[in-house]
């Protein structure tokens, strides 16, 4: 019975690739005690095929995504971590060393999933790291909300009303836009004016790339997640939120003196981030990081010369 | 005592007679069981666990079809011995069968206790897609590695400069602009040419972690061969299960009988043996034969 099925995927995909979706798809599913599906079972499995044959990402069909040792909760329309932010984000657990004895605060932009602080979270000692995530979708962060207690890790949402509450919980939820560019006075209201540590994996498909992108993200990812310049703005290089973001890092001083910013980017964009990072923001140094493909996928800035 | 057994008494000479079979019995087995395991030096690779890589032979869809029985055949075992197992990679055939699998079996003595099983097996039987009724042979090679969960304190197994690591597909701009599910990844240890490769897990990060455990075993696998191989250097060879190439049982369904080469040994009773029970027995006499051969060795030298 399961070729049909295989027969349905592999028109979309490898043989061999449509085989291992299969697969990923029936252990998700409940089995009898020897091992076959359910007769309910079948039937999921069936739906599972025939959505995943019209193109939803197959994360989205299994709910769920393994980002380093967790496995976070997806849903659509929230972005799906990537394997090249995976990547990163355990490199960068391994460049910085926090303890419980010198916490760091931290901040996360365009939080998505919450992949990004909840990793860094879990491979960092506990009580060693304290951050604000924000997102300007309510469907990120509730998603990240739920991601954060699947992971056991403390979170809430901000508050205007209490202010000083912010370090009770490993994680703050902030619903904002932060292209705005009067947003860092909301984290100066937290009560967090600046931070060790910046992370953001911001929308960056320059809208060229994104009328031609796959529908398999086009028509199932948020675009606010995607795409790079949301008002058409900024010539289309796809780079609005690294321009507002170096204006307000100089402006509000959000980084610490021997604080680190790093950003995920898109092809070729890294040259012009770094110079944002140099120029706009009056970082001191930046670094250039590859993904395991071979792409020039994240830059690294730095307040201090050392 | 044995000039009572020539006693004028014939009340003592029975006594005796009766106290003689005793003592020799105790003697023998003092002899046979209790003094070997004495000298018989205790295994340094008692504490590791096996990871079982089982790839299908000659015979085509028949091989893979007895792969999959080979592995529960396995899995049953490990559960008779209580050891933990985890599939680490298994590709599965649209026939039916397995093409390859990998097993990590886990538990104190699953190495010393699978070891005997790498080699190659040969099933006998009439395929179920036969209609003439033709027993066919079929190979599947079975190849069992040590590995340890443990960080060793001893020198490490590679370094991390020797490693290449790829990823196997592209992905174009890759980033935001992706959502492909494809996550494999290929790890080549440069000096000895070893390469894993492993894509069964949804994320790189886990097929990387399962490809760098593979490796492991692979090079710990080769330390303990060379190991032994220069301990043996002036000696002739003994050990009989380091050629993995050599076939090692024979599984005769026809016959419902499994016979394994190295012992000459063959037991009836096929379907014990592929519920696990059977292989103990086996596992057992091969575990016998190597430490008769280890004193052997140690009353040669």
């Amino acid at each position: 019975m399961y070729r049909n099925l295989l027969a349905t995927l592999s028109a979309s995909m490898s043989r061999s690739h449509a085989s291992r979706e299969l697969k990923w798809m029936r252990e998700s599913l409940c089995t009898e005690f020897n091992g076959t599906l359910t007769p309910e079972s079948v039937k999921t499995l069936e739906d599972m095929v025939s959505r995943r044959a019209r193109g939803e990402p197959l994360q989205y069909i299994l709910g769920s995504q393994p980002f380093g040792p967790l496995d976070l909760i997806v849903r659509p329309p929230t972005l799906i971590p990537r394997p090249e932010t995976e990547d990163w984000t355990i490199r960068l657990a391994g460049e910085i060393s926090p303890t419980k004895a010198s916490p760091i605060t931290m901040l996360d932009l365009c939080t998505g999933s919450g992949c990004i602080p909840l990793l860094l979270n879990y491979l960092w000692p506990s009580g060693s790291n304290h951050a604000i995530c924000v997102d300007v979708s309510q469907d990120a962060l509730n998603l990240a909300h739920e991601n954060a207690v699947r992971c056991g890790i403390s979170v809430e949402f901000a508050n205007e009303g209490s202010p000083t509450s912010t370090k009770s919980a490993s994680i703050l939820l902030l619903l904002d836009d932060v292209l705005r560019s009067n947003f860092p006075e909301r984290l100066a209201n937290l009560g967090e004016p600046s931070f060790d540590l910046i992370t953001a994996n911001p929308p960056y498909i320059p809208l060229a790339e994104y009328v031609n992108l796959n529908s398999t993200v086009k028509m199932y990812e948020d675009h606010r997640a995607l795409l790079g310049d949301p008002n058409h703005t900024c010539h289309g290089e796809g780079l609005s939120f690294y321009r507002a973001f170096a204006t307000q890092v100089r402006r509000y001083d959000l980084l610490k003196d021997c604080g680190m910013i790093v950003l995920e980017v898109g092809e070729n964009q890294s040259d012009e981030v770094q110079r944002l990072m140099l120029n706009d923001a009056k970082m001191q140094r930046t670094a250039v990081w590859r993904d395991p493909w071979g792409k020039e996928r994240v830059v690294v800035a730095w307040k201090s010369t050392g | 005592m044995s000039h009572l057994l020539d006693d004028d008494d014939p009340n003592m000479r029975s006594l005796a007679l009766e106290e003689y079979k005793t003592l020799e019995s105790t003697l023998t087995h003092q002899l046979d069981v209790v003094f070997p395991s004495l000298l018989t030096p205790q295994s340094e690779t008692s504490h590791l666990s096996a990871i079982l890589e089982i790839k299908s032979g000659v015979g085509g869809s028949e091989a893979s079809l007895f792969l999959g029985e080979m592995l529960r055949m396995y899995l049953r075992l490990a559960q008779l011995r209580q050891w933990s197992t985890k599939i680490l990679a298994k590709n599965e055939l649209d026939s039916g069968g397995f093409k390859d699998a990998i097993v990590e079996v886990n538990g104190e003595g699953a190495y010393d206790a699978l070891r005997w099983e790498s080699g190659v097996h040969r099933v006998q039987r009439v395929p179920a897609t036969e209609s003439s009724g033709r027993v066919h042979t079929s190979t599947v090679a079975v190849i069992v590695l040590p590995f340890s969960n443990e960080v060793s304190s001893s020198e490490p197994l590679y370094e991390d400069k020797d490693i290449k690591l790829e990823v196997m597909r592209a992905r174009g701009a890759g980033g935001q602009h992706v959502n492909k599910t494809e996550s494999a990844v290929r790890l080549t240890h440069i000096p000895t040419g070893i390469t894993v490769s492993m894509q069964d897990e949804r994320s790189q990060h886990q097929n990387k972690a399962r490809a760098y455990q593979v490796l492991k075993a692979r090079l710990l696998d080769r330390k303990l061969t060379s190991d032994i191989e220069n301990r043996r250097a002036t000696r002739r060879a003994l050990i009989r299960s380091a050629d993995r190439s050599e076939k090692i049982r024979t599984y005769n369904y026809p016959q419902d009988r499994v016979t394994d080469h190295r012992l000459g040994l063959t037991m009836m009773n096929l379907t014990s043996v592929m519920e696990g029970d059977g292989l103990v027995d086996f596992i057992n006499a091969l575990q016998e034969e190597h430490d008769q051969t280890v004193m052997e060795e140690i009353l040669l030298t």
